[in-house]
This record gives C-alpha cells, sequence and structure tokens, in this order.
C-alpha cells in the first residue's frame, strides 16, 4: 500500500526540479555577497549590480517550498498539480513551516487533486470548467485551508524545534549531527541520500541555520578530493593500484569536486564501490562533524570552492575539508588492492539483485 | 528483443546518461536492439520516434522521478525500474525480463 503510493519518487521528483533554482539562486546570493551587495530593501532608491544579484538569489530562494510542493503535486497528479502545489508552497513560506511545509503540502494537494480528477463527476455543461477552474480552486481552498489552520501548526512548531535544537548544538552533540549528515551527503556521490541531506541543509538555510550547508559543500567534495588523494599516494609510492581508465575518471573528478559537483566520483566507484563508498563516507562524516563542531556556517548552498570565502570562517573550513579528504584518501589508498597486469582487462562482474520486484504492465 | 525506454535520475547529469550506457550496451552483447531516451536536467534528448516505439516490444523506464511522455506507451508493455537496479546489473535485468515476457 505503501510502496504503490511513492513518496519518495515525487520527492526525488521534487528535488530534481528544485536543484537548479537552489544552485542558480545561491551562487546568486554568494556573487554578490563577496561584491559587496547586501539586499534591496527600497527599490525607489539606488541599487548597485551586487545589489541585484544578491536580492534576485534570494527572491529565488523563496521559490523553493513552492518548487517543491509544486512539482511533488506535479509528480502525483500530473499537470493539475503544478498550480496548486504552488500555491502550497507559498502558505509554507509564509505560516514559517518552511521546506517541510512545502513537502507535506504537496503531497496533499497532489492526492487530492489526483482524487478530484479521477472521482468527480459533473455533467457534460460543467465539464470544461473541470481542470481550469474547478480542480486547481477546489483543491487550493481546501488543502490550502487545511495548511493554514489546521495542518500547518504542527509542521511550524516542528521546524521551529529542529532549528533551534540545532542551533543549541555544542560540542559533541553537534560533531555527531555533523557526522551524520556529512556521512549521508557523501554516501551515494550525489543520489538520492545526498540528495535528501541536500535538502535537509538547504532547508535549515531558509530558517537560517547555516552549519548544516557548510557541511554538506564539505561532504560533496571530499570524495572527488580523497579519490585523488589516494591516486596521488599511488603515484608517489609506485603502486600500481589504478586502472588505465580509472585515473582518466579521476583526472575528470578532481575538477568537478572543485566545483562541488560530486558525481564525478560514480565511475571510480562503480568499479569498487565498497572500498570508494567506505572511505569516502568516512572521510567526510569526520570532515563534516569537525565542520559542524566549529561552528561554520555558510550562506550559500552550493559553489565549491569558489564560495569558500563567503563562509563564516573559511580558513577552518579549508581545515575540515583538508582533514575529511585525507583521511578518505589514505584509507582508500590502503584497502585497494595493488593491480597485477592481466587483472587489468578483467570484466566488471555484474551486481547480486532481487528482480522480484520487476513487473511488466 | 527491440526495446525503448526512458532513463531519469534525480539530478539529472550523471545516473541519467550511465543508465542510458549500460542499458544499450547490454542489450547489444545480448543481441537486442535497444533506444533509450535521455530526460535528464538538460531537457530531452535522444528523442523517441513513433516507430520505435511501435516496433518496440517493451518499454524499459529506468527513473527514480516522473518523467514525461508516458502516454506515448499507452499499448505498449511497460517495465518500471530505478535507476540502480540498471547500473548494477543490466545484463540481468534484460534476461529477467526477457523471461517474464516470454512467459
Amino acid at each position: 500500500m505503501l510502496a504503490k503510493l511513492e513518496l519518495k519518487k515525487h520527492a526525488l521528483t521534487a528535488i530534481s526540479y528544485m536543484l537548479p533554482v537552489v544552485v542558480t539562486a545561491g551562487l546568486l546570493i554568494a556573487i554578490g555577497n563577496l561584491t559587496g551587495g547586501s539586499v534591496i530593501e527600497n527599490y525607489k532608491q539606488a541599487y548597485s549590480v551586487p545589489d541585484a544579484l544578491v536580492s534576485l538569489g534570494v527572491l529565488g530562494m523563496g521559490l523553493l517550498s513552492p518548487v517543491i510542493a509544486g512539482a511533488i503535486a506535479y509528480s502525483i497528479a500530473d499537470r493539475p498539480g503544478i498550480g496548486p502545489g504552488l500555491f502550497m508552497g507559498l502558505i509554507a513560506n509564509s505560516i514559517g513551516a518552511g521546506f517541510l511545509g512545502g513537502m507535506l503540502g504537496g503531497y496533499l494537494v497532489g492526492f487530492f487533486v489526483k482524487y478530484l480528477v479521477k472521482n468527480l463527476k459533473l455533467p457534460k455543461w460543467a465539464q470544461g470548467l473541470m481542470p481550469m477552474m474547478i480542480v486547481p480552486l477546489l483543491s487550493t481552498l481546501v488543502i490550502g485551508l487545511l495548511m493554514y489552520f489546521l495542518i500547518g501548526i504542527p509542521i511550524v512548531w516542528a521546524t521551529e524545534a529542529l532549528t533551534s535544537f540545532l542551533k543549541g548544538l555544542q560540542g559533541s552533540g553537534s560533531f555527531v549531527f555533523g557526522t551524520l549528515l556529512g556521512g549521508m551527503a557523501a554516501l551515494d556521490f550525489g543520489g538520492p541520500v545526498n540528495k535528501v541531506a541536500s535538502l535537509f541543509a538547504d532547508g535549515l538555510l531558509l530558517e537560517g541555520v547555516k552549519e548544516p550547508e557548510a557541511v554538506k559543500i564539505l561532504a560533496s567534495m571530499v570524495p572527488p578530493f580523497g579519490v585523488t588523494i589516494s591516486w596521488v599516494l599511488s603515484k608517489v609510492f609506485r603502486k600500481n593500484k589504478y586502472s588505465n581508465s580509472e585515473e582518466e575518471n579521476i583526472k575528470v573528478a578532481f575538477p568537478m569536486g572543485i566545483c562541488m559537483i560530486t558525481e564525478g566520483v560514480i565511475p571510480i566507484a562503480a568499479v569498487d564501490p565498497l572500498r570508494v563508498i567506505f572511505s569516502c563516507t568516512i572521510g567526510a562524516a569526520i570532515g563534516g562533524g569537525l565542520s559542524m563542531m566549529w561552528g561554520i556556517g555558510s550562506p550559500v548552498p552550493s559553489g565549491g570552492l569558489f564560495i569558500v570565502p563567503a563562509m563564516t570562517d573559511p580558513l577552518k573550513f579549508m581545515l575540515a575539508l583538508g582533514i575529511g579528504s585525507v583521511i578518505a584518501g589514505v584509507l582508500l589508498y590502503l584497502l585497494k588492492p595493488v593491480k597485477s597486469a592481466e587483472k587489468e582487462q578483467a570484466i566488471v562482474e555484474e551486481e547480486e539483485v532481487d528482480f522480484s520486484s520487476v513487473e511488466i504492465n | 528483443m527491440k526495446i525503448v525506454g526512458i532513463a531519469a535520475c534525480t539530478s539529472g547529469i550523471a545516473h541519467t546518461y550511465i543508465a542510458k550506457e549500460k542499458l544499450v550496451t547490454a542489450a547489444k552483447e545480448l543481441g537486442h536492439e535497444a533506444h533509450i531516451e535521455t530526460q535528464g536536467t538538460i531537457g530531452t534528448e535522444d528523442a523517441l520516434t513513433k516507430a520505435e516505439i511501435e516496433a518496440a516490444d517493451v518499454v524499459i523506464i529506468a527513473a527514480d522521478i516522473k518523467i514525461g511522455g508516458r502516454e506515448r506507451f499507452k499499448d505498449k508493455k511497460v517495465v518500471e525500474v530505478p535507476t540502480s537496479m540498471v547500473i548494477k546489473a543490466p545484463k540481468k535485468l534484460l534476461q529477467t525480463i526477457e523471461q517474464k515476457l516470454n512467459n
């Protein structure tokens, strides 16, 4: 039953649509901040280009909840879901329910729209009004009021509790949280688990909690830097641990890592998943823990090394990043077996996968 | 078998294209023919043609997110799997599908 609802697929669809928005908004804020801009309070007075960039970025951040809610509802109910979903996101923004509220609103309105489209039977003369007026109005009104007066309240409460919990974290508590978030962000190199951690950090940024973003940025860069360090070590000690194609992939993964695109590591992890994932996750977890414990915050959600100067403590961030990457690199170097010459050509074995869920419809 | 399919992952920049590559290579090695459309963040690439869809024995949707243009496969046999399954074991997946189709 629960699997039938495909809740995860809807959330991933939302993240997929949200990513370009949040990355663009974050970079705009970063560029604007670094060039001395600040949010424009009054458009009737003169403002500079950096001011415009920061303001646009902040506006873009405000799109986060609406886009999440809209995309979730779209994923559930197809096109009729988009409009009502956007509304739910706006409600989440204004009542302070953040991205959690946006997600919940998106789910509720999506399923409601789907139900309406399927079950609402109207006389012929009114059918033309269905998609244009009846479905969007009815769903927005019903779920909207629910959000305002009923469901929104616990979500606002949960968001506030989460925010104050994170703000109140000290010492070992924050280290543990950072480890968890960092480990999650590195675990699957930009896959679903990383995106959940990412969404969580982006959502908290909207609430003014900046530390998780720094952890996320760090954890996204540790894997590419880690494999690069491990490769460099193998060169320095003249141990043949990487095949030619792996070397080529690492040369691509490193510059991608500088830009915080952790996906570059996938081809390297694909041929040796256990060792690569294990060492990268450990490195990112420790780096993330340190970053969180040292209270480093990032006002921007992405941009890699280029936005480090915008962080609250760039030096300490680089230190945490360095420690995490070195741990990942050394671990991977130690774990990697030396390749024998003939093994180079070995065909990658396929993994055992449970196909019982595969259905042909 | 003639296979058409769609690949789409969450970030739409990496797994989507790996899944496509794996499916096409595995199909070729097993003597099938596969056309895969990618729906990445950049948009749809290598879009399936009507003729390809009509000729296909099976449609494989390897996606973690909602895909566009599903109505194109209304009367076809459709298999839906996450991209991870295709990336991990493309050949075994195709063999499983072939078996289930023949039963």
